[in-house]
């Protein structure tokens, strides 16, 4: 890499140089000054006058390094006062990257750390981690993001890149110098969960903590167990009833003692925090019965609040304008209602010859094409679970009565699962008849010309027309009359805006509750303690259903396995002797019970003083500046600190020689 | 960090878990963090199975190293983990609700307490051979660190390829190099049992009409992957036949799956995903390559699939709808495709020339515990699970199963799959010994 700053070839080369030799020195200088004031700063704090700072720079692969010149960044941080060991990783989150700096501050006697690499958001903990390990305390760290920040937003301009992760990493040194060792905060566990929704991601979920030994509240909102797989019959690709897995998961959730099962419920109120959310449950609790609150204090929340299927729109495939175009959920309870004897298919009077399912109805919508929901949003997700249960029934209906023609018509046939892909097979070899469009050329479902609601324009025509360009057969255009067309309908979000509002849950563009990371924290959401468990978060099938509950399970289960929840200790502080008890902080506080003010006795006399409940402090810092006192302050984030990054930013960075590398690299 | 489980008899961890790739290690990690002590064994040199070898992973195009690296650093800084690497799992006695785990200790030549890792012993070796983890396009020492970020930091002697010259013996700083060091088996005892082994890819030649064992530019997925890594064999994307800068890459979906003549007439759930992704990768790495995947139904299924999908279309991809019948090998290194179109028909037979070719093996099991552990198989191969309300049970009392060892999964549902059998575990051994000792009924949740 050095060899690139001669490999230019252009005369001028020496006058670089000198210009670079000139700005290393200017910089040096700058730092002396600042360097003196933090000296003082450190002494009095009884802290030795020179910290040892750590920087660490990940190339990411070359996520960074592509961009970065990490080298360089490596050399001039160097050169920042106080750091004395600037050192670049292929990968600084791998074990070898990580044993470094645990190595180093063992070796070396560090005292202050920064990694830069990507954001926070994914690596803070792990570093963190590595800090432990070599025995400094894990806030004596800081995070700087080269990544998402730095390479990736400033793809095209590397020489930007380079200087932006100098000045952010100066920042960090800078704010470290003033850094004070932390301590995690501790605040007692609540161990029991509150299971919000009683379908069998709920039951699953608190037959699992129940056997565990732990204690749960399973709320449901209607008045009994089992949620939608209550309309199912039989279920692929075990081909056993649903109500038999039901009643299997019911039986688990009842012989648990440990399991408090409300019907008809509904959480009302959460207030608090991990370890410690204080819920209003509003149930039948009541004298004979009658509608009553009661108070739960959990320590975990599982939402397990499942989905509901989408509704097309009156008209849209004729829906609820022919009485024979019926949706999934209502199909499948129409084959449930029907005498086992009957020897034809019969309904509302029409006797069903031939009948068509059709994929994708609310799901998979397209800009343009699809009319949005009437919030204005399009579902663009897939359902993940239409194809096989359509295939399902079609096989079904084939084998019960063969002298209806069935037809399907699809855009990706998407039996993916263990087991699934055998309908599409079997649905081939029982005679349905596949057609396939494409999404930007949608089915259109009409009335058979000629043909009332009530009559069929002759005994083998059916009502209802259904027109496509089918692709199996190159692009031709086919209308095909059929009885009965019924709509694959897709899962949206059940209706908890209520909750998402009390609970401040994220949902995803799609209104589905919103994982951390689909990887690394798959069942949590941003808030602490909460997990998600089933279509709540997106669609998934049985299987898959009951395995994302048990994973919310196994998480609840490890938060438990601990006397005291633990919190990050970036929570704001008073100082006691500068407090004046005016209050102004707990005006501007907006976390109940974050910030209050408590008599205290100071001198003999009775006043006024804040005091931070730091379980409920969320570490915002609006309260201070607003503190006439500068009483209040941010732990981990003092004034002190953003002053020392300011500075940090601002010093000037001797980038000279930064340019002739990255012409190349260009 | 513990890389080998030590000789006393003492050691009874809680549970045992088969395999350290992302299921086992998040396995190992949710019945840790549960306090349980656990038993990762894996029988390659380092943990993090296939994820650790992949470029990008979808739909985030988080760097996979970034998501596996910090797994494999928590599961061997883990308090209650201990990792045996090289070790094969010979057999599962289960004995009155024990299970006795005959583990296979691999001869690494090396003394993994003495070795520190630093690679003295690789610079000095001059014996090499195509690397594995490279899948076979770069080259490695006969002794060797498995790979950069490899857990445990630990050279490993081939015998196969040592020409025992000595020459690393001889500049190992620490004497970790013992030529005389023999294979042993272990029993270990446990309560509980995890299978998370994984899959394999089935053979490139399992199509002949492909050809594709005899052309260097037909390759598999994980080879792409390779490719695609910003620290793979080439550290950009080039042909293996020339080393040219591909212009025409063709992906063929299902050419390992969905097809009764070969044996895997499921679908493999990860390929057209994976092919999207790696196209979106090419088209950044190659901006000026055409790139095509054919197909015969893209399953964008999961959480976010869908829009990649149709962001991929936005951006230029070639989807062709068409099972590829032929591939022939041209002289310049080209490949001609012989397609049967489903979309012009006035061209329905045709020939797309293309000069690298990614063809989307199917996933077949990696192990089939029914023939030396108590664990059946269905008739796919893969581990029965048949319990409809709990997905990770098997056939066996305390034997569980997580991620692709029941069944094709990508890996977010590999992730959650593996925390509900680490679920099913812990609330298995609580039970259990509830059943002994009436205190835990009323105790906390401890059950270490």
């Amino acid at each position: 890499m050095s060899d690139n700053n001669h490999s230019t070839g252009q005369p001028g080369n020496d006058h670089h140089e000198d210009a670079v030799l000139k700005e290393d020195a200017e910089y040096r200088r700058q730092h002396e000054t600042i360097k003196r004031q933090q000296a003082e700063d450190r002494e009095r704090a009884g802290e030795p006058a020179e910290p040892k700072v750590g920087v660490y720079i990940c190339r990411c692969g070359g996520n960074i390094s592509d961009v970065v010149d990490v080298e360089r960044v490596a050399q001039v941080v160097g050169m920042v006062p106080g750091v004395s060991v600037a050192k670049v990783h292929t990968f600084m989150c791998s074990d070898p990257g990580q044993h470094t700096i645990s190595n180093d501050i063992l070796e070396q006697g560090l005292d202050r750390v920064v990694v830069a690499s990507c954001s926070p958001f994914l690596h803070e903990q792990t570093f963190r981690g590595a800090v432990s390990r070599g025995k400094l305390n894990p806030y004596l760290y800081e995070h700087v993001n080269i990544r998402e920040q730095g390479s990736w937003a400033h793809k095209h301009d590397p020489e930007g890149a380079t200087k932006l992760a100098i000045q952010m990493i100066t920042a960090a040194v800078g704010k470290l110098h003033n850094a004070q060792p932390l301590d995690l905060i501790k605040l007692p566990n609540h161990r029991k969960a509150l299971v919000i929704g009683g379908g069998i991601a709920g039951m699953k979920a608190a037959a699992e903590l129940a056997a565990r030994g732990i204690q749960v509240i399973l709320v449901e909102n209607s008045g009994r167990l089992g949620g939608r797989l209550n309309d199912l019959g039989r279920i692929y690709p075990s081909e056993t009833m649903a109500s038999d897995l039901v009643a299997d998961l019911i039986k688990q959730v009842r012989n648990h003692k440990s399991i408090d099962v409300l019907l008809n419920s509904k959480v009302t109120a959460v207030s608090g925090f991990i370890g410690n959310f204080k819920t209003v449950i509003e149930g039948p609790f009541g004298p004979g019965g009658g509608p009553d609150k009661r108070d739960a204090l959990v320590g975990a929340i599982i939402m397990a609040t499942g989905y509901r299927p989408y509704v097309p729109r009156d008209g849209e495939f004729l829906y609820h304008q022919d009485r024979c175009v019926v949706t999934t959920p209502e199909y499948i309870q129409m084959m449930q209602k029907m005498d086992p004897g009957a020897k034809s298919l019969v309904y509302e009077g029409r006797t069903i010859r031939s009948v068509a399912f059709l994929h994708c109805v609310g799901s998979r919508q397209l800009d343009g094409i699809h009319e949005p929901q009437p919030d204005g949003t399009l579902n663009t997700y897939c359902s993940r679970t239409c194809c096989s249960t359509i295939l399902h029934q079609a096989v079904a209906l084939r084998k019960r009565f063969p002298q209806v023609q069935v037809y399907d018509f699809h855009r990706d046939i998407r039996t993916y699962g263990r087991g699934e892909e055998e309908y599409y097979a079997e649905a081939s070899k029982a005679g349905v008849v596949f057609f396939r469009y494409n999404g930007e050329e949608p089915l259109q479902v009409e009335r058979t010309p000629g043909a009332s609601a009530k009559q069929p324009i002759s005994r083998k025509q059916g009502p209802i027309t259904i027109t496509v360009k089918d692709m199996l057969t190159w692009g031709e255009e086919i209308a095909v009359p059929v009885d009965m067309v019924v709509l694959g309908v897709g899962m949206m979000p059940s209706h908890i805006e209520d909750l998402v509002e009390s609970i401040k849950l994220p949902t995803g563009e799609d209104h589905f509750l919103q994982e951390v990371h689909p990887k690394l924290r798959p069942v949590e959401v941003s808030v602490n303690g909460v997990l998600i468990a089933g279509t709540a978060q997106a669609p998934m099938n049985i299987q898959e259903t009951l395995n994302a509950a048990g994973a919310a399970a196994a998480k609840a289960a490890a938060m438990f396995s601990h006397e005291m929840v633990e919190l990050n200790p970036f929570v704001a502080s008073v100082d006691a002797s500068l407090c004046c008890g005016e209050g102004l902080c707990v005006t501007q506080c907006d976390y109940e019970g974050a910030l209050q003010l408590v008599e205290k006795e100071v001198d003999g006399q009775k006043v006024q003083r804040a005091e931070v409940n730091a379980g409920l402090c969320v570490g915002c810092g609006a309260c201070v500046p607003v503190c006439p006192h500068r009483a209040m302050e941010l732990n981990g984030w003092r004034l002190d600190q953003f002053e020392a990054m300011v500075d940090g930013l601002m010093a000037d960075v001797p980038y000279a020689n930064c340019e002739p590398q990255l012409v190349n690299l260009g | 960090m513990t890389t080998s489980a030590n000789g006393n008899n003492t050691y009874r961890p809680d549970a045992i878990i088969v395999g350290a790739g992302i299921a086992g290690m998040q396995s190992a990690l949710d019945l840790a963090d549960q306090g349980l002590q656990v038993l990762l064994v894996e029988k390659d040199s380092s943990i993090g199975g296939h994820m650790i070898s992949l470029a990008k992973v979808y739909p985030t195009l988080d760097c996979a190293s970034c998501i596996t690296a910090p797994k494999m650093s928590a599961s061997a800084h883990h308090d209650n983990i201990r990792i045996m690497v090289n070790t094969e799992v010979r057999g599962i006695r289960s004995v009155r609700g024990s299970h006795f785990v005959k583990l296979f200790k691999k001869a690494t030549y090396v003394n993994f307490d003495k070795c520190i890792g630093c690679r003295l012993c690789e610079y000095a070796c001059d014996s090499e051979y195509p690397d594995p983890f490279e899948m076979g396009l770069g080259a490695k020492r006969a002794i060797a660190v498995p790979f950069t970020n490899a857990i445990p930091q630990k050279a490993v002697l081939d015998p196969e390829i040592c020409t025992t010259c000595g020459s690393c013996a001889r500049v190992c700083p620490t004497d970790a190099i013992e030529f005389d060091q023999q294979s042993e088996e272990v029993e270990i005892e446990t309560d509980a049992v995890v299978v998370a082994s994984g899959f394999a890819l089935n053979s490139l030649g399992v199509k002949s009409q492909y050809h594709a064992l005899q052309n260097k530019n037909i390759m598999t997925a994980l080879t792409m992957e390779r490719l695609l890594a910003p620290h793979g064999p080439y550290g950009r994307v080039l042909r293996p036949s020339d080393g040219k800068i591909p212009s025409s890459v063709a992906f063929v979906l299902c050419a390992g799956s969905r097809d009764a003549s070969i044996g895997v007439p499921y679908c493999s759930r990860v390929c057209c995903m994976y092919a999207i992704k790696q196209a979106m990768l090419l088209s950044g790495a190659l901006p000026i390559a055409d790139i095509t995947i054919f197909y015969m139904d893209i399953r964008a299924f999961g959480k976010g699939y869908e829009q990649f999908y149709q962001n991929a279309k936005a951006m230029g991809i070639n989807f062709v709808r068409g099972k590829v019948a032929r591939i022939d090998p041209l002289e310049d290194g080209d490949l001609s495709l012989h397609v049967e179109s489903t979309e012009e028909p006035e061209n329905i037979l045709q020939e797309h020339r293309h000069d690298l070719v990614v063809l989307a093996q199917g996933m077949v099991p990696e192990w089939n515990p029914s023939i030396s552990t108590p664990v059946a198989v269905a008739s796919d191969g893969f581990v029965a699970t048949p319990l409809l309300t709990a997905p990770t049970s098997t056939t066996a009392n305390g034997i569980f199963v997580a991620g692709v060892a029941s069944g094709p999964k990508d890996i977010v549902d590999t992730i959650a799959e593996a925390g509900a059998a680490a679920m099913q575990v812990s609330q298995y051994l609580y039970q259990k010994r509830a059943a002994v000792t009436p205190e835990y009924a009323q105790g906390p949740v401890l059950v270490g």
